[in-house]
C-alpha cells in the first residue's frame, strides 16, 4: 500500500472515529421519523445537488467581488471566481454549518417544488407550461402586464437544462443567502488565509447587491396579490396547469393567506390532507379541486367529489386560520398542549 | 368598497438607522400619523417597520407584500426597501410600489343602529325574541313604557295573531326556523293598534337557532271584522290620519309603489343577469321616478296628518347632537354621492331637547336632504348646536345659492317649489317640518341671502342638562 492511500485511510478513519457517535441518531432518524412525509431518493439527490449549487453561487460571487471589486490577490480566489470548483462545501457540510432549520426548510420547499414540477411535466408540455404566462402579459391594466412579464423573465433565468438541477442567485430568498454568506466567508478566509476583513466587506456588498424583487418567488407573488386584487370574474380560480407552479402556488397562498412554502408543504404530506383543506377553506369548486388535486398529486391517491364535498367548510377556515397564525405561536402552542406538561404542571 | 392608488411614482421614505420617519410622501406621512406616529418619530407603521429592521439586519434589500391598516382602512402594499450601501448607519429607504385600501366597512357589513334609524323614520317597530319567542327588545311606535313592559313576556301573550293566519301556522314557521312574511298582529292592551310582521330568524355564532328580529309596520288597512273598521282609539296614537288618504290610498299605494320599485332596482342592478346598458338605464329612471312617488304619498299622508284637529306628537327626551349624526347617517350615501362633506358637531358634546324622537329626526333628515339637493357637489353642509332662552337649537348650513328675503317665507308654504321642478322635491317638506316643529312646541326658520348659502334653525324647547 502506497503511502498516500495510507494517510487517506487514516484521515478517513479519524473522521469516522470522531463522528461514530451519530450513527444511532442517524438510524433513529431513518427508523423513527416524526413525520409522515416520505422523502425519496430523487428528493434527496437534488437537494444535495441544490445546496451543493446554492453554496458554490455564492462562494463564487464572492471571490468576483474580493478579486476583482476589492483587489484581492490570491490565485484559490481568483480561480473560483471565474468559474473554477468551490472549496469551502466539504468544509461547511462536515462542520454542520449547513445543518440550519431555515436553510434545510428552503431546501425542503425548494426539492418538493421540483417534484410537483416534474409531476405536472407528465400532464402538460414544458412549452405549454411556459406559455401560461404570456396570457397575462396583454392584461388591460398595465402593472399586471408588466409583473407577468417580469415572472416570465425571471422564470426563464431560473430553468436550468433537462437532467439539471439549476440554482439561481436571485431566486434565492434574502434569509438564506445570509444564513449561507457568512459561513461560505469564514471558510475561505481559513481556507486561503485572505484577510478575513476584506473577505468581510466582500461579503457586506455581496448582501447589498442581492435584490429580492428579481427573484422568481417574489414576482409570482406580486402579479399574484394584482390579480387577486382585481375582478374576479376576469380572473377564473387558479389552477397549476393555467398558472404554472409559481403563480398558482402565490394565488393559493394569498388567498388562504398562507405562505407558499406552507403551500408547496402541504403537498408533499401523505394524501395531500391539508392541501385539500385549503382548496375547501378558500371554496374552490369541486371540479376545479379535483382538477388541482389531480395535477400535482404523484398518481397513487384519487380524490373524489364527494369526500371533497363532505368538507366541512367552516371547520376547514378554522384550521387553515390556525395554520396561517405565527410559527412562533404555533410551537408554543403545540408544546403547551402537551400531556406530559399538564403532568408536570400538577 | 375598495380604493385602488395607481401610483405613477412609488411612494417613498427615509428611515434611519435608529428607526425614525426622516421623511416621507404624503400618502405614507398620513399612514404613520394615523398608526400614532410623530412627524420624526419612530417609523409608527409596525408591518414597515419590521421590514425596515429585517432589512437592516440581514444588511439586504427586501420586495415584499405588506398590509397594514389604520382607523378608516386596510391597506395592501408592496414594499421595496433600499440600502443606499453597507454602510450600518446609513439610512434606509422605503419605496411602496402598490397601493390599495379597502374601507373596514366593506363588504355586506350593515350597521344595525343605522338600520333602526331608518325604521324608527318610517314609523315601523322592531321586536326581538329569544328562541322560545319571548320578547328580549322591543322598540314600537308609541308607548315608550309599554315597550319596556314587554320585555320578558311572549309575543303571542303582547299580540293577536288576525287571520287569515293563526297561532298554529305562526308557531309552525316558527318550528322550522322560516321566515315569517307579512303576519299581521294586534296589540293585545292599550291603543291595540295593527302591525305587519316581518321576521327573520336569527342563528348564533355556534349555528343555534337564537329567535327572531320582527319588522313591525303599522297597517292600516284595519278592515278587521274584530274591530268594525276604524276605531278613533286604534289610529290615535299612529302616524297616518284616519281620513281617505292616510287610511286607504296611501297604504294601497305604498305597496305596489314598493314593488315597482325594488324590481326597478332589481333590472337596473342586474341582479338576475346581463342586461343591455339603456334598459338597465330606464329601469334606474323607472326606480327614481317611483321613489319620488313614494316620497310624495308619504308627504301627503303626513300633510293629512298634521292638519288633523287632533294630531299630537310625544315628548320624547331627545339631543340633538345625537339627532344629528343619525340624520347624517341616514343621507352619508346621499352626501358621499355628491362629494358633499357632513361637518358635524362632536359626538360629545349634548343639547338637550323635548320633542317626538321620530318627527325631528323626519324634519333634520328633510332639512339635510334639501341642502344636499340644493348644495353644488363638493360643497360642505355645516350642523352646529346651540342653546339660549329655553331652546336647544340645531342649525343647518349649506353653501348653495341661498333664498332672496322676499322668498324666504314663501318657502314654507304649502307645495311651493319657487319654480324650481324635476329636482325630486314635493314642496311639501319645508310646510310639514314648520307644522311638526310647532306641534312639539318649538319652530323652524332660515336665515339665507342670495348668493350667500342658507341656515335653517330648528328650535325645540330645551331639557335640563342631567
Amino acid at each position: 500500500m502506497d503511502r498516500t492511500k495510507q494517510n487517506d485511510i487514516i484521515r478517513h478513519a479519524r473522521a469516522m472515529a470522531d463522528r461514530a457517535s451519530f450513527v444511532a441518531d442517524d438510524f433513529a432518524r431513518a427508523l423513527f421519523p416524526r413525520t409522515a412525509v416520505v422523502f425519496n431518493d430523487r428528493m434527496r439527490s437534488n437537494a444535495q445537488q441544490y445546496l451543493h449549487g446554492m453554496v458554490n453561487k455564492i462562494e463564487q460571487r464572492l471571490c468576483e467581488i474580493a478579486t476583482r471589486d476589492l483587489g484581492v490577490g490570491h490565485d484559490m480566489l481568483r480561480s473560483i471566481g471565474q468559474g473554477g470548483d468551490g472549496q469551502s462545501f466539504a468544509l461547511l457540510e462536515s462542520s454542520g454549518l449547513l445543518n440550519q432549520t431555515e436553510i434545510v426548510q428552503h431546501l425542503f420547499v425548494k426539492t418538493q417544488q421540483m417534484e410537483l414540477a416534474a409531476r405536472l411535466l407528465q400532464k402538460i408540455s414544458q412549452e405549454d407550461l411556459e406559455s401560461t404566462l404570456t396570457r397575462h402579459l396583454d392584461h388591460e391594466d398595465p402593472p399586471v402586464a408588466q409583473a407577468a412579464m417580469g415572472l416570465l423573465v425571471a422564470q426563464s433565468k431560473s430553468v436550468g437544462s433537462a437532467g439539471e438541477v439549476a440554482v439561481s442567485l436571485a431566486d434565492l430568498p434574502p434569509e438564506i443567502v445570509y444564513a449561507i454568506t457568512w459561513p461560505v466567508t469564514a471558510a475561505l478566509a481559513r481556507l486561503s488565509t485572505s484577510p478575513g476583513s476584506r473577505l468581510q466587506q466582500a461579503a457586506e456588498r455581496l448582501l447589498v447587491e442581492h435584490d429580492e424583487s428579481a427573484g422568481l418567488a417574489r414576482k409570482a407573488e406580486r402579479l399574484a396579490q394584482l390579480l387577486e386584487q382585481g375582478e374576479t370574474e376576469k380572473n377564473p380560480v387558479p389552477h397549476p396547469m393555467k398558472d404554472g407552479l409559481s403563480l398558482f402556488v402565490a394565488r393559493l397562498a394569498r388567498q388562504s393567506g398562507l405562505s407558499s412554502d406552507q403551500i408547496v408543504t402541504f403537498t408533499a404530506e401523505p394524501n395531500m390532507a391539508r392541501f385539500i383543506v385549503v382548496l375547501r377553506a378558500t371554496d374552490y369548486p369541486v371540479q376545479d379541486a379535483l382538477s388541482i388535486y389531480a395535477a400535482l398529486d404523484s398518481g397513487d391517491n384519487i380524490l373524489t367529489a364527494a369526500s371533497y364535498g363532505e368538507l366541512d367548510r367552516d371547520r376547514s377556515v378554522d384550521l387553515v386560520t390556525r395554520w396561517a397564525a405565527p410559527e412562533a405561536y404555533q410551537n408554543a402552542e403545540r408544546i403547551l398542549s402537551r400531556d406530559y406538561l399538564n403532568e408536570a404542571g400538577k | 368598497m375598495s380604493t385602488a392608488r395607481k401610483l405613477a411614482e412609488p411612494v417613498l421614505g427615509q428611515v434611519d438607522a435608529d428607526g425614525l420617519l426622516m421623511s416621507a410622501d404624503p400618502l405614507l406621512m398620513r399612514l404613520h400619523l394615523r398608526c400614532g406616529g410623530k412627524e420624526g418619530g419612530p417609523l409608527a407603521v409596525p408591518e414597515l417597520a419590521a421590514l425596515c429592521r429585517l432589512s437592516r439586519r440581514l444588511g439586504m434589500n427586501l420586495s415584499r407584500p405588506v398590509q397594514a391598516s389604520d382607523d378608516e382602512c386596510r391597506i395592501e402594499m408592496w414594499v421595496e426597501t433600499r440600502l443606499a450601501s453597507p454602510e450600518k448607519n446609513m439610512p434606509l429607504i422605503l419605496a411602496i410600489i402598490d397601493w390599495k385600501e379597502y374601507s373596514h366597512d366593506e363588504g355586506n357589513k350593515v350597521d344595525p343602529a343605522r338600520d333602526r334609524d331608518f325604521d324608527r323614520l318610517e314609523g315601523r317597530g322592531a321586536i326581538r325574541t329569544d328562541a322560545a319567542l319571548r320578547i328580549i327588545a322591543q322598540q314600537m311606535p308609541g308607548n315608550v313604557a309599554r315597550n319596556f313592559e314587554a320585555i320578558g313576556q311572549s309575543l303571542l301573550d303582547i299580540y293577536d295573531v288576525i287571520p287569515p293566519s293563526a297561532h298554529a301556522k305562526l308557531l309552525e314557521a316558527v318550528a322550522e326556523r322560516q321566515p315569517i312574511r307579512n303576519q299581521r298582529v294586534r296589540q293585545k292592551s292599550g291603543a291595540q293598534a295593527l302591525f305587519l310582521l316581518q321576521g327573520q330568524p336569527l342563528i348564533d355564532k355556534t349555528g343555534l337557532f337564537a329567535g327572531y328580529r320582527f319588522i313591525a309596520t303599522p297597517d292600516d288597512l284595519t278592515d278587521d271584522p274584530a274591530t268594525g273598521g276604524a276605531d278613533p282609539k286604534v289610529t290615535s296614537g299612529k302616524l297616518i290620519s284616519d281620513s281617505l288618504f292616510g287610511m286607504q290610498l296611501g297604504p294601497a299605494l305604498r305597496q305596489p309603489l314598493g314593488k315597482i320599485i325594488a324590481n326597478a332596482e332589481t333590472i337596473s342592478g342586474k341582479l338576475e343577469g346581463p342586461l343591455r346598458g339603456d334598459y338597465a338605464s330606464y329601469a334606474k329612471d323607472i326606480a327614481s321616478a317611483g321613489r319620488h312617488l313614494l316620497d310624495l304619498v308619504n308627504d301627503l299622508s303626513d300633510l293629512e296628518a298634521i292638519e288633523r284637529p287632533e294630531f299630537t306628537v310625544a315628548g320624547d327626551d331627545i339631543d340633538l347632537v345625537d339627532l344629528a349624526h343619525r340624520a347624517a347617517g341616514l343621507l352619508a350615501v346621499k352626501a358621499a354621492d355628491h362629494q358633499i362633506r357632513l361637518e358635524l358637531p362632536d359626538k360629545q358634546q349634548k343639547n338637550p331637547a323635548r320633542g317626538e324622537f321620530r318627527r325631528s329626526l323626519q324634519i333634520l333628515v328633510n332639512l339635510i336632504g334639501n341642502a344636499i339637493r340644493y348644495s353644488p357637489d363638493g360643497s360642505v353642509i355645516k350642523l352646529a348646536v346651540s342653546a339660549d332662552q329655553g331652546f336647544a337649537r340645531i342649525s343647518v348650513s349649506d353653501q348653495g345659492d341661498g333664498i332672496a328675503t322676499e322668498d324666504q317665507e314663501r318657502i314654507f308654504e304649502k307645495f311651493e317649489r319657487l319654480g324650481r321642478s324635476g329636482d325630486g322635491g314635493s314642496g311639501l317638506g319645508l310646510f310639514i317640518s314648520r307644522r311638526l316643529a310647532r306641534a312639539m312646541g318649538g319652530s323652524l326658520a332660515v336665515e339665507s341671502a342670495a348668493g350667500e348659502g342658507s341656515t335653517f334653525t330648528l328650535s325645540l324647547p330645551e331639557r335640563g342638562k342631567p
